[in-house]
Formats: structure tokens, sequence, C-alpha cells
């Protein structure tokens, strides 16, 4: 749930970023520093997406245990 | 047989209907008549009329619902479904059919339910469970999604098969449990409490459509009241886009149905990879922007005339000063002059320069009186040849006052004559006064 919180967060903070920066209203040291930033923070993301692990699917079975699932086909 | 000659006996096949209309429209009975049966046949006309029959085990009727009344219904009329309906028996004329005209309708059996639903529905508002306040925000990107419903049946494989599609990258636990059955929302109740332990960023529960009977599990109020106390935010979808549960009302978001709630609780990952790429580009576009502008002022600052021309600055200086100086002469001058003309002006004014010329004036003035005087001398009339006559050494020259032998003195310019007068006679013009 941190996780996802923190992936969220990034999402965020990256489009804060973005729009900070096409505000203009911002001078050049802290463009290049927040474009740094923000570069940085795309490339964590897309990254936790595309090399994330395939979706698993579990079932809390009578015994309290949560076993792989797949539903009927 | 059939004997021609009385054909006046046989009706025709429109006033037999008209009759038999006549004898049913006058019915008081069939005109307020309660019917229980299953409706067949369905079929909705693209006015909003519906047309159905309804049945039993042994007989059937024709029925007719005009759009007016159909409008107000709130369930799906579908085929096989066991209703009671309110309406009146007609003849359908251009067929001959008798049928009911439909007024109102429920389904039969679930009267009770709709009851207890609707109360439990005011009850529970009136309480504030359903209120927008208490409603939690469903998160954008989840890792762990817990899903109630059936382990076997649609409901299930539509909610993983769409979170398969939009976003293959999360974990899903399902809490299987039964979904209709007495005991269903106690199942359903017991696997809220067991989903709590599992650290899930959001619960799908849900099941596929079913009657009103079979989704009554999630209109019960202990199920309700649970949702109400769950922890994580729940999207609940139960039964199609027509059916409203309590549960519906009382979770954080009611979707249409199970395929709805899976695309509620994943976001699309091609959307979201395509947003981060947005993202990149748009900082790349506005980066770039930025380093333009800079760029365009420190060409332009670079290109000023002064730093190209740094004389530019002293020259501008050095002609002012010029300026400044010719000013400075020019006013001096001015003023110089100005002072000069006034000095001679006053230098030159006339009494300072020939003050004899003030005496000769005066002198002449003096001069020009005396001359005046002169001429008023009455002596120097005489010059001219006049005379003053005096009598007792007084000038007179009014006639009257000589009298003949007066001694008068006539002066002369020269000159006195001692005279007598001899005779006065009294000519009293100018002239005479002269003499």
């Amino acid at each position: 749930m941190t996780k996802e919180e923190k992936f969220e967060e990034k999402l965020t903070k990256l489009e804060a970023i973005v729009k900070d920066l096409e505000s203009g209203n911002i001078d050049l040291d802290d463009a290049i520093n927040k474009y740094t930033d923000a570069m940085k923070i795309a490339k964590e993301c897309s990254n936790k997406l595309t090399k994330a692990e395939e979706q698993v699917n579990k079932i809390l079975t009578e015994n309290g245990k949560l076993e792989d699932y797949a539903p009927e086909e | 047989m059939i004997y021609l000659q009385d054909i006046s006996k046989y009706l025709t096949v429109t006033a037999l209907t008209k009759y038999l209309k006549y004898l049913i429209d006058n019915d008081e009975h069939l005109q307020n008549v309660y019917l229980r049966g299953e409706i067949s046949n369905f079929k909705l006309h693209s006015r909003g009329h519906l047309y159905f029959s309804l049945k039993d085990e042994n007989s059937k009727i024709n029925a007719i619902m005009f759009a007016g009344h159909a409008s107000k219904l709130k369930f799906k009329i579908e085929d096989g479904m066991k209703v009671l309906v309110k309406g009146k028996v007609s003849v359908y004329e251009p067929s001959g059919n008798y049928q009911i005209y439909v007024t109102d309708m429920i389904e039969d059996g679930i009267g009770n339910l709709y009851v207890a639903f609707e109360q439990l529905k005011k009850q529970l508002t009136k309480e504030g469970l359903f209120d927008q306040k208490h409603k939690k925000p469903i998160p954008k990107i989840p890792n762990r999604i817990g899903i109630i419903t059936a382990p076997t049946g649609a409901a299930i494989k539509d909610i993983l098969s769409t979170i398969k599609r939009r976003y293959p990258i999360c974990e899903t636990i399902l809490f299987p449990s039964l979904v209709q059955g007495p005991e269903a929302h106690l199942n359903l109740i017991k696997q809220l409490q067991k989903a709590e332990e599992y650290d899930l960023d959001v619960l799908i529960i849900g099941r596929g459509g079913g009657s009103i009977e079979d989704l009554w599990p999630f209109n019960e109020e202990l199920l309700a009241r649970t949702i109400f106390d769950f922890s994580i935010p729940i999207i609940s979808a139960v039964g199609h886009e027509v059916d409203y549960t309590i549960c519906d009302f009382v979770a954080d978001v009611r979707a249409a149905t199970p395929t709805g709630a899976a695309e509620i609780a994943v976001p699309n990952l091609v959307d979201l990879l395509n947003l981060i790429e947005n993202y990149k580009i748009r900082l790349n576009k506005s980066m770039l922007n930025q380093i333009d502008n800079y760029q365009i002022w420190l060409n332009k600052l670079r290109n000023s005339y002064v730093l190209k021309n740094p004389m530019a600055i002293y020259q501008v200086k050095e002609q002012m000063l010029d300026h400044l100086i010719e000013n400075l002469i020019t006013n001096m001058k001015n003023l110089m002059e100005r002072k000069k003309n006034k000095y001679n002006q006053i230098a030159s004014s006339y009494v300072l320069k020939k003050p004899q010329i003030i005496y000769e004036q005066k002198q002449n003035n003096l001069n020009k009186l005396i001359e005046k005087l002169e001429v008023l001398n009455p002596m120097s009339t005489l010059k001219r040849g006049y005379a003053i006559i005096k009598k007792n050494n007084k000038a007179i020259f009014n006639i009257k006052l000589f009298k003949p032998n007066d001694e008068i003195d006539i002066i002369l310019n020269e000159g006195l004559l001692k005279v007598n007068i001899l005779r006065v006679e009294g000519k009293t013009n100018d002239k005479g006064r002269k003499i």
C-alpha cells in the first residue's frame, strides 16, 4: 500500500513539475534541477509499470491460505 | 340448412364483435381486474408500449401496457417473470381478440421485498450511511485488489479478465463467497472481515445479474453496516445496470456491472504509460522553450547597441556635454546682452547723457513763457497802435462812464495825452470801446 502511494505521489509530483515548468515562472537553475528530477521520476514510474511482474491471481481457501487461482474458462 | 329468405337474421362479424365488446366493457368485474400470471412473448414496441401474454399452467391472455403506464415500472420485464397486474379487459375489434389493458404491474412474490428494501433504504439514508462525505476515494493505481464474489460464474471471470486487459501488473485476491440464498449475506460479511487483514488497496464486492430475490443478500442491513465500517475503499457491482441494491448505495462507488467495477479499480496501463510519456514530452518541450527564451534574451543583450559599441556610451555623453556647454554659453551671452542693453538704456538715457539739455529746455520754456507774457503785456498792444484810456488813473473802456469835459489820460506807446472830452456819442461796439 505504501509502495502504491509512493507511485501515485510520484505521478502527482511529476504532473506538478510539468505544470510548473510550463508556466515559465521559474528561473533557469531551478528549471534545470526540476527538469532533471522530473525526468528521473518519469523514468522510475515507467520502469515500475513496464518491469512489474505479471498479474497474480490468488484465492483465500477454506483453511485460510492464499493459493493461485484461475477462473474456469 | 341455411335459408336465404332468413338473411336478415345473419349478423356481420363487426356487429358481433361490437356486441361482445359492449358486453365486456359494461361488466364492472372486467373493468377492474387483478390478475396474476407469468409473462411470455414479451415485446417492447418502439413507441414504448409493452405487448405480452400472461399465462398459467392452463390458460393464456394477451396483454398490452401502454407507454404512459409502462414508463412508471421500476423493474425490467422479461419472459418467465411472474407478475401481479391490474387492468381492464376489452376487445380489440380488428382481430377480435379480448385482452387485458394493464395499468399497473409488480413482480409476484417480491412485493414484500420491495417494501423491505424501500424501508431499509429510507432508514439508512436517514442515518447518513449513504452520505457523500463518507465515501472514500478509490486509489488510482492499486497494487492489490480484493474481490468478494462467487468463485465461479461470469462475475469473477469478467473482473479478472478486465483487470488483465487494462492493468496486468497487479495482484488480486478472491475471497470466495455465496452470493445468493439466505446465508449469503453472512458469508459476505465474514469475507469482508477477512479481507481487512490483507493490505488491500481497493475491494470489489458483487455478483452477476439475477432476480431481486437472487440479489437480496446485498440488501441486508447487516451487510450494509459492515460495508459502511470497512476501512478499505469498496466498489459495489451487483447485478446488471438496472439493479440497485443497498450495497450499491453504501459502497464508496457503485459500478453498473462487475466489468465496470474492474474498470474503476484499475487504470489502463497503456493510458498510464502514455501519460508518463506525455509528461516527458511536455517536460522537454517546456525546458527547450525556456532555454530558447534565455538564448533569445542573451542574444538580444549581446547584440544591444551599447555592448556592440561601447564608445556609444561615451559618445552620447560627449555630445550631451557639448550641448550643455553650448547652452551655457548661449545663456551667458543672452544674459550679458540683456544686462548690457539695460545698462545702455540707462546710461544713454537723456538725462544722464546731457543734463544741460534739461536746462536748455527749461530755459526755452521760460523764454516761451516770457514771450507769452510779453504778448499779454498791455503795453505791447500799444506798440501795435492801440491806446489805453484812463480816468482818475483807472483804465476805463465803458463809454457810459465818460461825460463831456471829463479829463482823461490817453496812454500811447511812447507817451501820455491829457485830454478833455468834448462830447460823448453812444456808439458802443467793440471798436468804440477801444477808442
